[in-house]
C-alpha cells in the first residue's frame, strides 16, 4: 500500500527526519480523499476567478451540495463495504412519489422512509442470500422502482397535499441554512460518527477490506450487508422527501441525474469500489467540488448537456486515477510491453 | 471468482464431472432452468401469446415484433461478449446506438452514405477504445465507467445536435433498407440473425473467442497462461461498440429518423435478453445463440405487453424483474453446483 519502506539505508544522522517523514507518508498514504482535495482546490480557485457570484450566492451551492451529497453520503456506507447500489435514483424518486400519494403528511413521509427501508432490505437479499453481484440486483432493481413510480403516480407529477408545508420546508430555518442543508448536515454528522466511532460501523470497513477474515474474526458479515443497504436505502429516500417538499410535487422521473453525481461524489472522494477504504469525509468534499462546480456551470450558462459531459468526465478520470487502478495500468502496461517484446 | 474453465455452448447441458454423477442424481432445478428453462419459457410465451393475445398472430405485428426486436438483438448479441467476459455489461450502448443513427442520417444528407458509415466506425471504435482502456487497462469497474461514458456520450450528442430530430430522404437506400422485407421478415431482422451467427463463430471458433470466455471464466490463469488481458477487454468492448452502431443503423433505417432519445432502455433490454438467455452474469458461460432466444423472449414479452394495453411503467417493472429473476437463478444454480 504505502512505500514507507523504501528507505532504509539513510546515514543516521537523517535518521530521525527521515522517520519523520515516513510516518507523514503513511499518514498521507491511508488517506484517500487527495484526489477530491485537488478537484476542490481547482473548482474554488477557478470559480473564484471566473464566476465569483458562486461564493457570494452561498445559499444555492449549499443548497446543490446537499442534493449530491445527501445521497453520496447513504452510498458511501454501502460502497465501504465492496458493494453498489444503483438503485438509490429509483430509490429517491419512487419515495417520493408514495409521500405525496398520500393524504397526511407525516403519513406520507413515515411510508416514504419505510419504503426506502424495505428497499435496502430487498437489495441486501438478493445481493447476500441469493448471492447476485450488487451491481446487477441493484440495476434490475433501479429499473423495476422506475417503472413502480411511473405506475404509482399515472406517469405524471403528483402534486404534494399539504402545499404550504412544502412552501415552508424551503425557507431558511437557522440563519441561511434551510431544513434541506440541516438534515444534510445531521447526515453526515451521524453517519461520520457511526462509520468511525461505532462498532457496527467500524466493521463496515473490516467486511469490505476482507469479507472472509471478517467473518472469520466473528463480525456478521450478512447483518452489516443488510444495516449498510438499509443506510443507503433509507437516506435515498429522505432525498426523495426533501426533493418532494421542495418542490410541493413528486416526479417520478426524479433521480436519474443525482444518480451520476453522487457516485462521482463518492468515488472522488476516495472511496473505494472494492470496499475497504474511503470516509464520509471524502464524500463530502467530493459533493462540495461537484455542487461548486455545477452550480460554477449553471451561472456561466453553460447547458446541462455540457454539465454531463463534465460531470460524466470528472467521474471517469476519478474512476481511472483511483490508486488501485494507477498499480493495475502500470501492471497491464508492463504485461503489454512484454508481449510485445516476447513471441 | 470461479475456477470453473469449462463454458458452455448452445445445446450442451453443464453437468457437473462424471465421478459424481452418483452422488449428484438428485435433480437440480434451479441448474436445469439455468441451463434449459429459456427454451421452455420462450416456447410458452409464444404458445401463451398464440392462444390468449388478441392479434398477435397476424403478419403486420409479427413483422413489428421483428422489426423491434432487431436493433435490440443485434446490440445484445455484441454486448454478450462483454458479459461473457465477465465485465458485467455496458451501459453507454444506450449513447453508441443514438449516435450511430444519428450519424447515419444527419452525415449521409450532408455528404454520402458510405461517409456516414465511416465516421460511424471511428465513433464505434473511440468507445470501445475508451470503455476498454478503461475497464481493461485501469481495471476499473465496468458499471461505473460505462456509467461516465453514456453521459459523456449522450451529452456530446445531445450538445451537437440540440436534440432536434433527423429525417432521411423518403427515396434513399437507408428507407429503402428498412422498408424491405421477404415475407413476414424484414432485412433487418436478416442482418441480425447473420450478426448472431457471425458472432457465435468468433465467440466460438476464434482464438479471440476462446480468450473472452477464459478471461470471463478466471482472469489470473488467463493472465498466467500469457494471455494479454487488456487487448481482450479492449476487444470485447469494441465488438460491442460495433454492434451497437449496427444497432442504430437498423433502428435510425426502421422509421428513417433519428433522434438521441430513441435509444432510451437499450442497456436494460440488451442485458435482460443476454441473461435471459441464459448467458451467465459472472463470466465465463453463455453464448451468442442463447442470446438470440433471449432476445426473442423479451421481445415477445414486450409485444404482449403493449397488446394488453400495459403502460410504459409496468413494462419497465417487468424488465426489471426480469433480470433480477434470471440472475437469481443463475445464482442459485451456481450454488447447487457448488462452484
Amino acid at each position: 500500500m504505502t512505500d514507507t519502506q523504501t528507505q532504509p539505508q539513510h546515514a543516521e544522522t537523517d535518521d530521525d527526519r527521515s522517520d519523520l517523514i515516513s510516518r507523514v507518508r503513511t499518514i498521507l498514504g491511508r488517506r484517500t480523499e487527495g484526489r477530491a482535495v485537488a478537484l476542490l482546490s481547482v473548482v474554488v480557485v477557478i470559480t473564484a476567478i471566473m464566476e465569483p457570484i458562486v461564493f457570494t450566492s452561498y445559499e444555492v451551492t449549499l443548497g446543490r451540495i446537499a442534493l449530491i451529497g445527501l445521497v453520496a453520503l447513504g452510498l458511501t456506507a454501502v460502497i465501504l463495504m465492496g458493494e453498489l447500489d444503483l438503485a438509490v435514483a429509483s430509490t429517491l424518486a419512487v419515495s417520493g412519489v408514495i409521500m405525496a400519494s398520500f393524504e397526511s403528511l407525516p403519513l406520507g413521509i413515515l411510508a416514504a422512509l419505510g419504503t426506502g427501508l424495505l428497499i435496502g432490505v430487498v437489495n441486501a437479499f438478493f445481493v447476500i442470500v441469493i448471492g447476485i453481484n450488487s451491481f446487477i440486483a441493484t440495476l434490475g432493481m433501479l429499473f423495476f422502482l422506475r417503472g413502480a413510480a411511473f405506475v404509482i403516480s399515472g406517469e405524471r407529477p403528483v402534486r404534494l397535499t399539504n402545499v404550504d408545508a412544502g412552501i415552508a420546508f424551503g425557507q431558511p430555518l437557522i440563519g441561511p441554512l434551510t431544513p434541506r442543508m440541516l438534515i444534510f448536515i445531521a447526515a453526515f454528522v451521524a453517519l461520520h460518527i457511526f462509520l468511525t466511532r461505532v462498532r457496527v460501523g467500524r466493521e463496515f470497513y473490516a467486511v469490505g477490506g476482507n469479507r472472509e477474515a471478517a467473518h472469520d474474526a466473528g463480525i456478521p458479515v450478512t447483518r452489516r450487508v443488510f444495516t449498510g443497504f438499509m443506510i443507503s436505502g433509507f437516506v435515498a429516500s429522505l432525498a426523495g422527501v426533501i426533493n418532494t417538499l421542495e418542490r410541493t410535487a413528486a416526479d417520478p422521473t426524479a433521480g436519474s441525474a443525482v444518480l451520476l453525481a453522487s457516485f462521482a461524489a463518492a468515488i472522488i472522494g476516495g472511496v473505494l469500489l472494492n470496499g475497504g477504504r474511503g470516509s464520509v469525509f471524502g464524500t463530502l468534499l467530493g459533493a462540495s467540488s461537484l455542487g461548486l462546480l455545477q452550480v460554477a456551470l449553471t451561472l456561466s450558462g453553460v447547458q446541462v448537456d455540457v454539465q454531463n459531459i463534465v460531470i460524466g468526465s470528472v467521474l471517469l478520470l476519478a474512476v481511472i486515477t483511483d490508486p488501485s487502478s494507477l498499480r493495475a495500468a502500470a501492471g497491464s502496461m508492463r504485461a503489454l510491453v512484454r508481449s510485445r517484446a516476447g513471441p | 471468482m470461479t475456477n470453473d474453465t469449462s463454458t458452455g455452448t448452445v445445446s450442451a447441458p453443464k453437468s457437473a464431472a462424471p465421478e459424481e454423477h452418483l452422488e449428484e442424481q438428485a435433480f437440480k432445478l434451479s441448474e436445469w432452468m439455468a441451463n434449459q428453462g429459456i427454451f421452455i419459457f420462450t416456447a410458452a410465451l409464444i404458445l401463451f401469446a398464440a392462444v390468449f393475445i388478441d392479434g398477435f398472430v397476424s403478419l403486420p405485428n409479427i413483422t413489428d415484433v421483428f422489426n423491434r426486436a432487431a436493433p435490440i438483438g443485434i446490440v445484445a448479441a455484441g454486448m454478450t461478449f462483454v458479459v461473457i467476459s465477465g465485465n458485467y455489461l455496458d451501459l453507454s450502448v444506450v449513447a453508441q446506438v443514438a449516435t450511430a443513427g444519428v450519424v447515419l442520417i444527419a452525415v449521409s444528407n450532408e455528404t454520402s452514405i458510405p461517409v456516414a458509415m465511416l465516421v460511424a466506425v471511428v465513433i464505434a471504435l473511440a468507445y470501445g477504445l475508451v470503455n476498454g482502456v478503461a475497464v481493461g487497462v485501469f481495471k476499473a469497474n465496468a458499471v461505473i465507467v460505462t456509467l461516465s461514458t453514456t453521459f459523456i456520450g449522450l451529452g456530446l450528442l445531445r450538445w451537437a445536435t440540440g436534440g432536434s430530430i433527423y429525417f432521411g430522404p423518403n427515396d434513399g437506400a437507408i428507407r429503402a433498407f428498412g422498408a424491405t422485407r421477404i415475407g413476414p421478415l424484414p432485412l433487418a431482422m436478416i442482418l441480425f440473425v447473420v450478426v448472431t451467427l457471425l458472432l457465435s463463430f468468433v465467440l466460438t471458433r476464434t482464438t479471440f473467442g476462446f480468450m473472452v470466455r477464459s478471461f470471463g471464466s478466471n482472469r489470473e490463469a488467463t493472465r498466467l497462461s500469457g494471455v494479454s488481458t487488456p487487448w481482450v477487454v479492449i476487444g470485447a468492448f469494441t465488438v460491442t461498440s460495433l454492434a451497437a452502431m449496427l444497432g442504430g443503423f437498423v433502428l435510425a433505417a426502421f422509421s428513417n429518423t433519428a433522434v438521441s432519445a430513441m435509444s432510451d432502455g437499450y442497456d436494460f433490454a440488451a442485458l435482460a435478453a443476454i441473461i435471459v438467455g441464459g448467458t451467465s452474469v459472472f463470466g465465463g458461460r453463455g453464448s451468442v445463440l442463447r442470446t438470440l432466444l433471449g432476445v426473442v423472449f423479451v421481445s415477445v414479452l414486450t409485444n404482449i405487453m403493449v397488446l394488453s394495453g400495459l403502460g410504459f411503467g409496468i413494462q419497465q417493472m417487468a424488465i426489471g424483474l426480469l433480470i433480477v429473476l434470471a440472475v437469481s437463478v443463475d445464482a442459485l444454480a451456481r450454488k447447487a453446483t457448488g462452484i
